[in-house]
C-alpha cells in the first residue's frame, strides 16, 4: 500500500472520529434521566435549601433538615445553607426568606448527628 | 474481496465509518456529556419523591399554594396532584406513619380545592441553649463570607386578623345570644349509616368508604383497618382528594369475608363481602359497596 493511500485512510479515520465525537457530544449526547440532587442547577439547589428552611420553621427538626440537606452532597449541611444565604443575599431574597435561612444555618451549625442517639 | 479492499473510495469510506464509530464510542461511553445544571424533572424517581416531601413540608409551614404549585411543576409530572396522592399512599403502604404522609395529602387536597384548607398556626420559636457567642465564632471561622449574626428574631404569635370584640351593651337593645348547637368532637365514634350495593362493572369488587362528621363535612385522615382470613390492610381517608376528603377505597376479592375496624373513631363492621350482581346478559359478577360512616 502506497504512503499516499495510508495518509488518505488516516485522514478519513480522523474525519470519521471527529464526526463521531460531534454527533455524540453535540447532536445526540447521552441523556441523563436519573440524576441526583447534587447535579441540580444552583438556583434549584438554593430553592431546595429554602424549602428545607421553611419546613424547619414548622417542626424545628434539625435531624430531618440535615437529612434533607444531605441529598445535595456529602459536605456538612451548614455549608449548603451558607452558600444559599450568600446567593439569597446577592439575589434580593425577601427578609423573611433570609430570616428562615439564617435560623436553619444556626441550627445546622449547632446540630450534632449523634446528639440524640437512638435507644 | 481483494478488489474491494483495493478500491480507495471504499477504503476511505470504511476508514470514515471506523473513525465515526470510535468517536461515538468515546463521546457516549468513555467521556459522555456530564450534566451539572440539571432540572428537578431529571431527578431519579426516589429523589423526586424526596423533593415532593420537602415541597409539601414547606407548604405546611408557609401555606403558599402558588409557590408550591410552581415548585411541583418543576418535577414535570403530568398530574402533580395525583402524584402527591399516590406517593402518600405508597408511604402508608410502606408502613410510614400518617404524620409523615399527611403534608403530601394536605397539599394534594388544597391544590385540588384551590384554597388553603387548614389555618396557619405559627409555632413559637424554640429557645436555643447554645451560647450565641461561641456559635458565631465558629461560624466566622468556617464561613467567613457570612456576616449576619445568628440571632433569633421573634415572630408574631398571632397570624389571623382578629375580629374586634363588640362593646358590651347594657341597655334593653341587646340582641339575644345565638343558641349553642353542640357538635361532635373529633373523638366521637363513627356509625355506619348506610351500606349501598353498587352494581356497575366500573365498581366491581371496589369497597368504598365515606366518612363525615355530624355536619356532613367529609373527614380526612381517618384510619381504616380491613382484615380477612389471609391478611389485613390499613389505609386512610383523604388520599384521593378528587373523590372527596372523606373518601377511601379497597379492592375486595370475590368470596372473601372482610371485617372493618375504624381505628380513628372506633366503629367495627363485620362480615362484609362483595355483593353478587348480574349484567345485561345474565352473567353474574362481584359488585361494589359504598359504606358511609357518620359521627352522630
Amino acid at each position: 500500500m502506497s504512503s499516499s493511500k495510508i495518509i488518505t485512510l488516516v485522514i478519513a479515520l480522523v474525519i470519521g472520529a471527529g464526526l463521531g465525537l460531534f454527533y455524540g457530544w453535540a447532536i445526540a449526547p447521552v441523556e441523563y434521566t436519573d440524576v441526583t440532587p447534587d447535579l441540580l442547577r444552583q438556583d434549584y439547589q438554593v430553592d431546595f435549601v429554602l424549602m428545607t428552611a421553611e419546613a424547619y420553621q414548622n417542626d424545628f427538626d434539625s435531624a430531618t433538615a440535615a437529612r434533607r440537606l444531605a441529598l445535595l452532597g456529602s459536605e456538612p449541611p451548614a455549608t449548603f445553607v451558607t452558600s444559599t444565604l450568600e446567593y439569597a443575599s446577592a439575589n434580593n431574597f425577601t427578609a423573611e426568606e433570609l430570616r428562615v435561612l439564617q435560623a436553619l444555618l444556626t441550627a445546622m451549625q449547632t446540630y450534632q448527628p449523634d446528639e440524640n442517639p437512638a435507644p | 474481496m481483494k478488489p474491494f479492499l483495493q478500491n480507495i473510495i471504499l477504503q476511505t469510506a470504511l476508514a470514515l465509518l471506523i473513525g465515526f464509530g470510535l468517536g461515538l464510542a468515546y463521546s457516549w461511553l468513555i467521556s459522555p456529556v456530564t450534566y451539572v445544571d440539571a432540572t428537578p424533572a431529571l431527578l431519579r424517581t426516589d429523589f423526586k419523591d424526596q423533593y415532593r416531601i420537602v415541597i409539601a413540608a414547606s407548604y405546611s409551614a408557609n401555606q403558599d399554594m402558588a409557590r408550591a404549585r410552581a415548585r411541583l411543576s418543576l418535577l414535570g409530572d403530568t398530574d402533580p396532584v395525583g402524584e402527591l396522592s399516590a406517593q402518600a399512599q405508597r408511604m402508608l403502604a410502606n408502613g410510614e406513619p400518617f404524620e409523615k404522609a399527611r403534608p403530601l395529602a394536605q397539599l394534594a387536597t388544597d391544590l385540588q380545592r384551590g384554597y388553603v384548607s387548614e389555618p396557619f398556626t405559627p409555632t413559637p420559636f424554640p429557645t436555643f441553649s447554645t451560647p450565641q457567642a461561641q456559635t458565631s465564632a465558629t461560624a466566622a471561622a468556617d464561613q467567613p463570607q457570612v456576616n449576619e449574626e445568628a440571632t433569633i428574631t421573634p415572630i408574631p404569635t398571632v397570624f389571623f386578623e382578629q375580629t374586634p370584640l363588640s362593646t358590651p351593651v347594657t341597655g334593653e337593645t341587646s340582641t339575644p345570644r345565638p343558641t349553642f348547637t353542640p357538635t361532635a368532637g373529633p373523638g366521637v365514634p363513627f356509625i355506619l349509616t348506610s351500606q349501598d350495593t353498587l352494581c356497575q362493572p366500573a365498581y366491581s369488587r371496589l369497597m368504598q368508604f365515606m366518612f363525615m362528621d355530624a355536619r356532613r363535612v367529609q373527614k380526612p385522615g381517618i384510619e381504616i383497618n380491613v382484615t380477612w382470613d389471609q391478611g389485613e390492610d390499613k389505609f386512610f381517608t383523604g388520599f384521593k382528594p378528587d373523590l372527596g376528603n372523606g373518601y377511601a377505597d379497597f379492592m375486595m376479592e370475590a368470596g372473601t369475608v372482610y371485617n372493618i375496624r375504624i381505628v380513628t373513631g372506633g366503629a367495627f363492621v363485620a362480615d362484609i363481602t362483595a355483593p353478587t350482581c348480574t349484567d345485561e346478559t345474565g352473567a353474574e359478577y362481584p359488585g361494589g359497596l359504598l359504606l358511609t360512616f357518620q359521627q352522630p
